[in-house]
């Protein structure tokens, strides 16, 4: 609220003069007729002032954004076609202008005063400037202001917010440009992709049909999944964490939390595990030397044991209370 | 059961005839005892109404309201007292308990005393407030008893209130003049639960005779913002009465001849006639409302008429009926919807699915029987029959009987044949199960060409 | 312990007795399988030994209470059951909102044994419905792998897998009466079934999958599983060239008859052919007849050209149907996936959009310990057993890597759903184990020479090289020495032994609790239990009105519609997000606003847990973000989340707490009076282990009517309106005895009366 202030010290005397100078009426009408051009109006400082000055008998939502990769903004960059294709489509639907709303935008490379006179630290900002006369007259002469804090919003979420705030106007709905574009471009790589399979069917088929691949396939996929896998994706949790001092910790503590490494760790140990009994189930009795085949058994066991007494430890350190355990990792 | 019940309130109401709806047990509160005779006319014709009066002064240690929690009379009369506080047993809690416990109670000013601050401070917790530092004289230069105050103005002469406004029943207005002498006038706050009887004439003001004497610079109220008589009733129907002025209930008054300024002739006060109507009504005598019994059904042929089901099915009819009576002095008599009043049915949840009129159907003796009939709404729920009608004047009637609305049942369903747009699916079915059956029959008949189809192959 | 020496030497003794005529065989399984299913039920008795047959924690509280109602006005009553006891005042149709199978199984059981002249009371019918039915799921398990294998002892170890391991009995302990009781029984049984159909390709097998698939959509909403599954199967099938006639009747059988049973459930209706869960079904159903058409066509036409043309045609068609099902979905005619369905594809779906169902702890994702925990050493033999499915890769074994493919990846998204993926885990891993046990408990050495032919004959790759297992290109020759031998089978021994301890120990300690009861270990280290739950709940039921309506947040309102046996706003049938959001709105406004709301629903009483004496972690202060999120979905004007939070973005409850925290009614309900039982300045939350303000806060349209002993329930009575229509906080103010100061001076310009 601290920009408040500013705004109106700022914004009376503009809006006298305004006022003096020329009914807001045709105020409205001379920025309706650039919105028809193009909306949301590019606007710099005099025009933001000019266009937002009480008293004024519009709406006016101003997008103040820094577009420039300078500021690296990369919100503003995901928000910007979506507040574009608000804009363009409400007042597509409202040429007449009878919902008395402007859109505009002020890029920070324009408008750097207001913003300095705003006291804005961040962006994007999305102000949203109430009539002060006219039938659809608030009270508070101070614009509404919009948060992000939700992450990057889609233009029907600021549709719904600005339709709220506008009661008993005409809400023009929001019209997305279909991209034929886009959809040729699909079109025609799906087509060239399957050529090209056809083609090169002889090579694929057999790397298709090799049972080999497909049961590797299925056993990485289902190591992933059994590892926590998918709980990575959806927390997004870190990959590895740094202990006090200056070591790092590749368990996370705790029954719910793990790390990215953690999961790989574990996903490697299944995979050994299941690999020794494999081959202990599989190969070994097929091995026709004796001696190969008594080393082989052995040393698979082995690892088997191991790997697993060492799975059981790790266990331990998820959870404290697990009682189970095996030689050697006590 | 429910008629068993009204049957029961029906004896009692026989039994406790001739007296007030609510009990008989009625205290005056009085500075001195003595201060009685000048009201003596008042109180014989309240023990001749049939209270039996317990007189107390404040300040009395045998004086509670509350015996064992019970209270232990019904309704409290307060004359003018002069001392300044009203002692332990009542504050304004206790009064206010009074009044949660269904307790009635008349209370009377006067500009000659000050008003005890207990009283002061519960009338401002109805929302009653009254002219500053407790002081304050009501005077009309317009309308003044020529003969007793021609130059203190302080008598007002009143016509009779008539009815509060349009629909509402009219108590009061069976006095002809009334005489309202040194009153101290109130204004009330905005609570639908207040409602002033008996409001001063336009010109009518209340200034502090002690301080204001020359000029009126600040004024409390005037016109028809200054309240001479006012009531208010609580949510339990208790009832509170402020009268103004004590000297109006008077024996002085009461049989007083007065003329009012600009007047030939002098006439005799109706302050009796009034005083018996406002006293009736603050202790219950008027203007009670019982309702006998409440009974809803199905309303559809074929169905058994089972009186007040618990659960009903969306889109059934039914019909609503309630048995209303109203007490007028000493007994019962069918009550009657004022003209351009309605008694209105709630069929509720949330919100109101139906608003309707009632109509008188039956009329008896001491009763009248309201009813309404309606098609339940295509909304399944819990809903409550709604009668709440609270009107000035009238105790509040409000009965919710709550009922549920189920869905319709697997079998009350049209069946498929019934409806014709489902013959199409029908006709396929049968043409389905047919030509499987043909198709089997002509599969096992076919068995000699399987044979000759295997010759062939072999 | 049991478990493991049958399991374990189950295979010894098979092969011990190898030889010995096939009875004995018989009877041994049999008698395996029995001693199985008893420690399958023993295992799941913890709960009612520790704390007594009591149902558990929140839905099983509904199903009992249906169960009861079933048991008490007959079936068509319990069909058409209109309830106006939840979901005050909307009322609940819920005959046609619920899954019937699970009440309609234990009310079945019931009058059979009154019918067998047995009187039992129905709870206990309920406490123990899943321990009985994990036996019957340790049978079909053990039928699901003798159709995966020819080693006749997997099937036992994947039987006494199934009987004891976690992930399932975390859902089956006796008390926990809940659909997935029955359902995982019914779940393994009918893919069982589908299997048999599918190798037999009789109508009758597929006529009995069909039947108990109708059965599962009677009783469980994870039926979605299987009407995605088997579709799968049968079009990875297809797609390996492996179409078959037996495929098309089993699946079509199947298909029809499993569809037209599972309409029959009010509750699913239409569903099967309107949404897109069952869409794959009915879209391969079309596929496969258009394949049946094709193959027949191949059968009559030779050229050459001519197929691979009416190929290319049948790939357009599928493609061409692919397309038409997303328009017509984006067109609305056919419902898109369901929420919950949804956002087990789009993980942030929820979280976005369904706080409802994002907020529900069983929704969220399993982090890798959850998996050890619930499967133990399954969990690594669960991939060796899906690779020996690829060798000899029969129809079956296609449908077990498709199924472990699919379990495990929803299993990794919901924890859940690690009830749909123990089946499969227990079946593969049991293919593993009886494989090396097989291997290596072979008494007789093999000598190498002559052992090739006949091993060759039987070993196990049979298909062309190129498209066999590589590890299986050699034939089987066997274990040479016997310390290998040992050393393996006492290898596999111990782990076995550790499983059953693990599985013993999980159960014991974490499975076993009912969330309605809690324990605690006093210093000395005696079980204290706090009852407080049932104390509250109780007292509910003795002291106030038959009707009082209690407000409450969702979770509790199964137990108190259960237990209390009073009409609640909401429960855990969260079928009206809006009427939720308005509890929400209440618990999270100031009494200004909430007051109105609760008189408009006729709340008698208001019910919060709350955990800060005691250090209770789960309780409505901890929840409370989410009553709000929930409110603001409907509300965005009136509830804000970022009120809640101090404005350096903490959630706090002490004297720094937002104002909006302070003022809203759930914090108000919680801390009140709450600093009086301690000494001044030591007021002190022991979950949020934060002091509190001296200075509790004051409720005026409510009073306290009753704490449970603990502090973990607070009941409060909603007040009436003022009888001489005062306010309520003026009302109380006027009680605590501070008169009103002369307002009618002060009252700045004087409201005039109309009248």
């Amino acid at each position: 609220m601290r920009w408040l202030p500013a705004l109106l010290s700022f914004a009376l005397p503009f809006g006298a003069l305004a006022a003096k100078k020329s009914p807001s009426v045709d105020r409205f009408q001379e920025f309706h007729t650039k919105a028809v051009a193009s909306s949301p109006i590019k606007l710099a400082d005099n025009s933001y002032k000019k266009l937002t000055s009480a008293p004024r008998d519009h709406s006016v939502a101003v997008l103040l954004t820094a577009l420039d990769a300078r500021y690296g903004c990369q919100l503003c960059g995901e928000f910007q076609p979506e507040w574009d294709v608000l804009g363009k489509s409400w007042v597509r639907g409202d040429k007449k202008g009878e919902s008395r709303i402007i859109f505009g935008t002020l890029d920070f490379a324009d408008g750097r005063d207001t913003f300095l006179s705003l006291g804005l630290q961040t962006a994007p900002v999305l102000l949203l400037f109430q009539p002060t006369t006219g039938p659809h007259a608030v009270p508070a002469a101070d614009p509404i202001r919009y948060d992000f804090t939700s992450g990057p919003q889609s233009a029907e979420t600021v549709y719904a917010w600005i339709a709220r705030h506008l009661p008993d106007r005409p809400h023009p709905p929001i019209y997305r440009p279909v991209n034929y574009v886009g959809w040729v471009v699909t079109i025609v790589s799906v087509l060239g992709i399957a050529g090209a399979l056809f083609k090169l069917s002889p090579w694929i088929l057999p790397v298709l049909q090799n049972r080999n691949v497909w049961a590797g396939l299925s056993l990485i996929g289902i190591l992933l999944f059994t590892s926590g896998h998918m709980f990575n994706q959806i927390r997004k949790v870190p990959y590895v964490s740094g202990n006090g001092k200056g070591g790092i910790t590749y368990f996370a503590g705790g029954f719910q939390s793990q790390f990215g490494l953690e999961t790989q760790i574990v996903a490697f140990i299944y995979g050994l595990l299941s690999f020794a009994a494999i081959s202990l189930a599989i190969k070994a009795p097929r091995t026709r030397d004796t001696k190969l085949q008594q080393i082989m058994v052995i040393g698979w066991g082995l690892v088997m044991v191991i790997t697993y007494s060492f799975l059981m430890s790790i266990f331990r350190i998820k959870n404290g209370g697990y009682p189970f355990k095996l030689p050697p990792f006590m | 059961m429910k008629f068993l019940v009204s049957f029961l309130v029906l004896v009692f109401a026989a039994v406790a005839q001739a007296i007030s709806s609510s009990g008989s047990r009625l205290l005056v509160i009085l500075e001195d005892v003595a201060e009685k005779a000048g009201y003596s006319k008042f109180l014989a014709d309240l023990e001749g109404r049939g209270f039996d009066i317990a007189y107390e002064t404040p300040k009395s240690e045998s004086l509670s309201l509350f015996h064992l929690g019970e209270r232990s009379y019904d309704h409290i009369l307060f004359l003018p007292t002069k001392s300044k506080g009203l002692g332990p047993n009542l504050t304004p809690n206790i009064l206010l308990q009074f009044i949660n416990a269904n307790g009635n109670i008349l209370l009377t000013l006067s500009s000659s005393t000050a008003t005890p601050s207990s009283i002061v401070s519960l009338l401002l917790e109805l929302d009653i407030y009254l002219p500053a530092d407790r002081q304050g004289l009501v005077v009309d230069h317009f309308n003044y008893d020529a003969l007793s105050a021609s130059e203190k103005h302080d008598v007002l002469l009143l016509q009779p209130p008539g009815a509060l406004r349009a629909g509402v029943k009219d108590f009061f207005s069976d006095a002809s003049v009334i005489a309202f002498p040194n009153g101290m006038g109130q204004t009330l706050g905005e609570g639908a639960l207040l409602a002033p009887v008996l409001r001063a004439p336009a010109t009518g003001y209340s200034y502090n005779p002690k301080e204001q004497t020359e000029t009126v610079d600040d004024l409390f109220a005037s016109g028809s913002q200054l309240s001479l008589v006012s009531t208010m009733q609580a949510r339990n129907s208790a009832r509170f009465t402020v009268v103004g002025s004590a000297d109006m209930l008077s024996d002085k008054w009461f049989d007083a001849k007065v003329k009012k300024v600009g007047e030939k002739d002098t006439v005799k006060t109706g302050n009796q006639e009034f005083a018996k109507a406002i006293s009736g009504w603050a202790f219950k005598e008027t203007g009670v409302l019982r309702v006998n019994w409440v009974e809803h059904h199905l309303n559809e042929e074929g169905a058994g008429n089972a009186s007040n089901p618990k659960i009903y099915r969306i889109k059934n009819d039914v019909t609503y009926s309630i048995s209303l009576s109203e007490y007028s002095w000493d007994k019962y008599i069918p009550f009657t919807v004022p003209e351009s009043d309605d008694l209105q049915l709630e069929f509720s949840m949330l919100s109101a699915f139906h608003r309707l009129k009632l109509n008188p159907t039956i009329s008896s003796a001491d009763s009248t029987t309201y009813s309404s009939s309606f098609k339940l709404p295509d909304q399944h729920g819990i809903f409550n029959f709604m009668v709440n009608y609270k009107r000035p004047f009238f105790t509040n009637v409000v009965e919710k009987n709550t009922v549920s609305v189920r869905h319709f049942a697997h079998d009350e369903w049209p069946r498929s044949f019934a409806i014709s747009g489902a013959w199409p699916w029908l006709a396929g079915i049968g043409a389905t199960v047919t030509g499987w059956l043909a198709f089997c029959t002509v599969w096992l008949y076919s068995a000699p060409a399987a044979t000759r189809e295997s010759k062939k192959t072999r | 312990m049991a478990v493991a020496t049958d399991a374990s030497s189950a295979p010894m003794e098979l092969l011990v007795s190898v030889g010995k005529n096939q009875s004995t065989k018989t009877l041994l399984r049999v008698l395996i399988l029995c001693f199985i299913a008893a420690a399958a039920v023993a295992s799941r008795l913890f709960s009612v030994i520790r704390f007594e047959s009591i149902i558990h924690e929140f839905d099983p509280w509904f199903n009992f209470r249906a169960t009861k109602y079933l048991v008490a006005h007959g079936f068509y009553d319990f069909w058409n059951w209109f309830d106006d006891r939840t979901w005050h005042p909307l009322g609940r149709v819920t005959g046609g909102t619920l899954y019937p199978g699970l009440m309609v199984t234990s009310g079945a059981i019931y009058h059979a044994l009154r019918a067998l002249t047995v009187p039992v009371d129905i709870r206990n019918i309920c406490v123990l419905l899943a321990p009985a039915f994990s036996g019957l799921t340790a049978f079909a398990a053990y039928l699901l792998t003798n159709e995966m294998t020819t080693s006749s002892s997997a099937g036992l170890l994947a039987a006494a897998f199934m009987g004891i391991t976690p992930g399932y009995i975390s859902r089956s302990v006796a008390g926990s009466y809940d659909n997935e009781a029955i359902a995982i029984f019914l779940l393994v049984y009918t893919f069982y079934l589908w299997i048999k159909a599918l190798k037999v390709g009789s109508v009758m097998w597929g006529a009995l999958c069909a039947l108990f698939y109708g059965y599962m959509v009677a009783s469980w909403g994870g039926y979605a599983f299987i009407t995605c599954l088997i579709p799968l199967h049968a079009f990875v099938l297809v797609c390996m060239g492996r179409f078959s006639n037996r495929l098309y009747v089993a699946y079509n059988t199947w298909y029809a008859l499993g569809t037209l049973a599972s309409m029959q459930i009010p509750f699913v209706g239409f569903a099967p052919v309107s949404t897109s869960e069952h869409m794959p079904a009915l879209g391969i159903f079309g596929f496969l007849q258009l394949v049946a058409f094709l193959e027949y066509v191949r059968s009559a036409v030779p050229s050459r050209q001519f197929q691979t043309f009416l190929y290319v045609g049948l790939g357009g068609v599928f493609g061409v149907a692919l397309l038409g099902l997303v328009g017509l979905t984006t067109g609305g005619y056919i419902a898109p996936w369901s929420g919950r369905f949804y956002s087990l594809w789009d993980t942030s779906y929820a979280k976005i959009h369904i706080p409802i169902i994002a907020s529900v702890s069983e929704h969220q994702p399993t982090a890798w310990p959850a998996f050890f925990f619930d499967l133990n050493m399954l969990i690594w033999l669960f991939p060796a057993g899906v690779y020996m499915c690829f060798q000899k890769l029969e129809d079956e074994h296609v449908f077990v890597i498709v199924y472990a493919l699919f379990g495990s990846y929803f299993a990794g998204v919901m924890v859940r759903l690690m009830l749909t993926l123990t089946p499969v885990v227990c079946v593969a891993a049991a293919i593993a184990a009886s494989q090396l046990l097989d291997t290596y408990l072979v008494y007789k050495s093999p000598v190498a020479p002559e052992a090739k032919e006949e091993e060759v004959t039987d070993g196990t790759a049979k298909k062309s090289k190129q498209s066999a297992l590589r590890s299986t290109s050699q034939p089987v020759v066997g274990i040479y020495t016997l310390i290998s031998k040992g050393f393996i089978a006492g290898a596999m021994t111990l782990f076995l032994l550790i499983f059953v301890q693990h599985c013993t120990w999980v159960t014991s300690n974490a499975y076993s609790s009912p969330s309605v009861v809690l324990a605690s270990r006093m210093p000395d280290g005696s079980q204290h239990i706090i009852d407080d739950y049932r104390e509250a709940y109780q007292w509910l039921r003795q002291n106030t009105k038959e009707d009082a309506k209690i407000m409450s947040w969702w979770d509790y309102g199964y137990q108190i519609g259960g237990m209390a046996d009073r009409p609640t706003l909401v429960d855990n049938n969260t079928w009206n997000n809006t009427h939720i959001a308005t509890v929400g709105k209440a618990m999270s406004s100031r009494e200004e606003v909430s007051y109105p709301i609760m008189r408009q629903h006729e709340v008698d009483y208001v019910l919060v847990v709350f955990g800060g004496l005691l250090g209770y972690s789960g309780d409505d202060i901890n929840k409370f973000l989410w009553m709000v999120r929930i409110a603001e979905g409907i509300w965005p004007d009136e509830v804000k989340e970022r009120d809640y939070f101090t404005p350096r973005g903490e959630y706090r409850v002490d004297s720094e707490a937002s104002e909006t925290m302070k003022n809203s009614l759930m914090y108000k309900m919680s801390y009140y009076n709450y600093c009086s039982l301690f000494p001044p300045g030591q007021a002190q939350d022991r979950v949020r282990g934060v002091r509190l303000p001296d200075q509790g806060p004051v409720l005026n349209t409510l009073e306290e009517a009753y704490t449970s002993e603990n502090w973990i329930i607070r009941i409060y009575k909603v007040k009436d309106l003022d009888n001489v229509g005062r306010d309520h906080a003026l009302a109380a103010s006027f009680d605590r005895g501070n008169k009103k100061k002369k307002a009618g001076k002060k009252r700045g310009p004087r409201v005039l009366r109309a009248e």
